[in-house]
């Protein structure tokens, strides 16, 4: 089925009246929609989490649409919010880690292949450069303090604000 | 099929099996709330201290009746800036607040000039009128707004709680410094803007320090 805007608010109109029917095509819908959002933004394997997360936002948020206006412009809304929102807790992550000896890349978890290429050059060099070591080419704290010449605590300082940064671009869009 | 996909499918038949009509959320519903909040503090106030003399006998001096309309315009600003951001979508301008803001720093400019221009008299004057009473209550007129935007947003999907924060601030500040507007006789430029506008950045950084943790969702 395509996935055109005019289908995708007729379905959400008949949603918020009720008709199971029509929510059960749509949430089919916008959770492929979803998925190629996210392909482009966040690591494969947080994919399916993030699209969980939204489609269980977009329940809980469903008043919210207008139907004066078009539908997929709120749903992008909504799956921005839950994509920054993992952003955030994927930083707090990493500041936990701070406390270990050692944190491998992957106990954080956080192999995060964000398309931010973008997003990457307005950071200073050296977070820009710790974060896509270890978070999108899954370098540990100790290899990309090794390569980058930053002390292991500057590696995980500069992830840290690094990623509080790219959450306020993002936010601020 | 994978073990993500079946999750994902079971979610989808949860979501929908646990569908209920809503009603949609409108913007002008919301800003009834802000208006009774706002009138009703208002009511409230003028109740309990009186309205200014001149005004009871209808008229306002020129300078404070521009102070009220400035103020009054950032609040309404603001109000619909916030109530626009209960209901989101990329590519929505929510930052029309930031215009009414600039012009309402018109009376901290112009009290500056008057200020350095008659230094002793206005020294004088503030000494005299070092009314924080006006200032807290025009912050405490102001939590009718404050808790009207604030529901609203808790109810909608405001994407960026910090700056919700921000705005909700910024129009409950203003609605109470337009209220304290009604109250307070004084029609000198530095004491409305010491006693009377300050309350727009006091309940900002209120707003923005107290309220994005509770519009997280």
């Amino acid at each position: 089925m395509s996935i055109d805007e005019p289908s995708l608010a007729r379905l959400m109109a008949a949603s918020q009246r009720g008709d199971r029917a029509a929510y059960r095509t749509l949430l089919g819908d916008s959770r492929k929609w979803l998925t190629r959002y996210f392909a482009r933004r966040i690591a494969p394997h947080h994919i399916d989490d993030l699209v969980q997360e939204t489609l269980v936002s977009m329940h809980r948020k469903l008043a919210t649409w207008d139907s004066g206006r078009a539908f997929l412009p709120w749903l992008a809304a909504i799956a921005r919010y839950r994509w920054i929102d993992m952003l955030r807790r994927q930083r707090d992550e990493a500041e936990l880690g701070d406390n270990d000896a050692a944190v491998s890349a992957e106990d954080e978890a956080v192999h995060a292949k964000l398309s931010i290429d973008h997003l990457l050059t307005l950071l200073p060099p050296g977070q820009a450069q710790a974060i896509t070591l270890v978070k999108i080419e899954g370098a540990s704290i100790a290899e990309a303090s090794q390569i980058s010449g930053q002390s292991e605590s500057l590696v995980k300082v500069n992830i840290h604000r690094g990623l509080k940064k790219l959450a306020e671009l993002i936010e601020s869009e | 099929m994978t073990m993500k996909d079946a999750s994902i499918d079971d979610l989808i038949d949860g979501l929908a099996d646990d569908l209920t009509p809503v009603r949609p959320r409108r913007v002008m519903g919301g800003s009834l709330w802000v208006a009774a909040g706002w009138l009703g503090a208002g009511a409230v106030l003028v109740w309990l201290f009186g309205m200014r003399p001149d005004l009871a006998g209808g008229v306002m001096p020129p300078l404070s009746m521009l102070a009220f309309w400035l103020v009054a315009a950032t609040g309404v600003a603001a109000a619909w800036s916030a109530l626009r951001m209960g209901l989101p979508g990329v590519g929505r301008d929510y930052g029309g607040w930031r215009w009414a803001v600039g012009a309402l720093l018109a009376l901290p400019l112009a009290a500056l000039f008057v200020f350095f221009g008659d230094a002793h008299a206005h020294t004088e004057a503030a000494r005299r009128g070092f009314d924080v009473h006006c200032l807290l209550q025009g912050i405490v007129s102001g939590l009718g707004v404050g808790a009207a935007l604030f529901l609203w947003l808790r109810a909608g999907a405001p994407t960026s709680p910090t700056r919700a924060g921000w705005v909700i601030g910024v129009a409950a500040g203003a609605a109470g410094a337009s209220i304290i507007a009604l109250l307070c006789s004084s029609d000198d430029l530095v004491h409305i803007t010491l006693w009377h506008a300050s309350a727009v950045p006091v309940s900002a950084i209120a707003g923005r320090l107290i309220l994005p943790r509770f519009l997280r969702w």
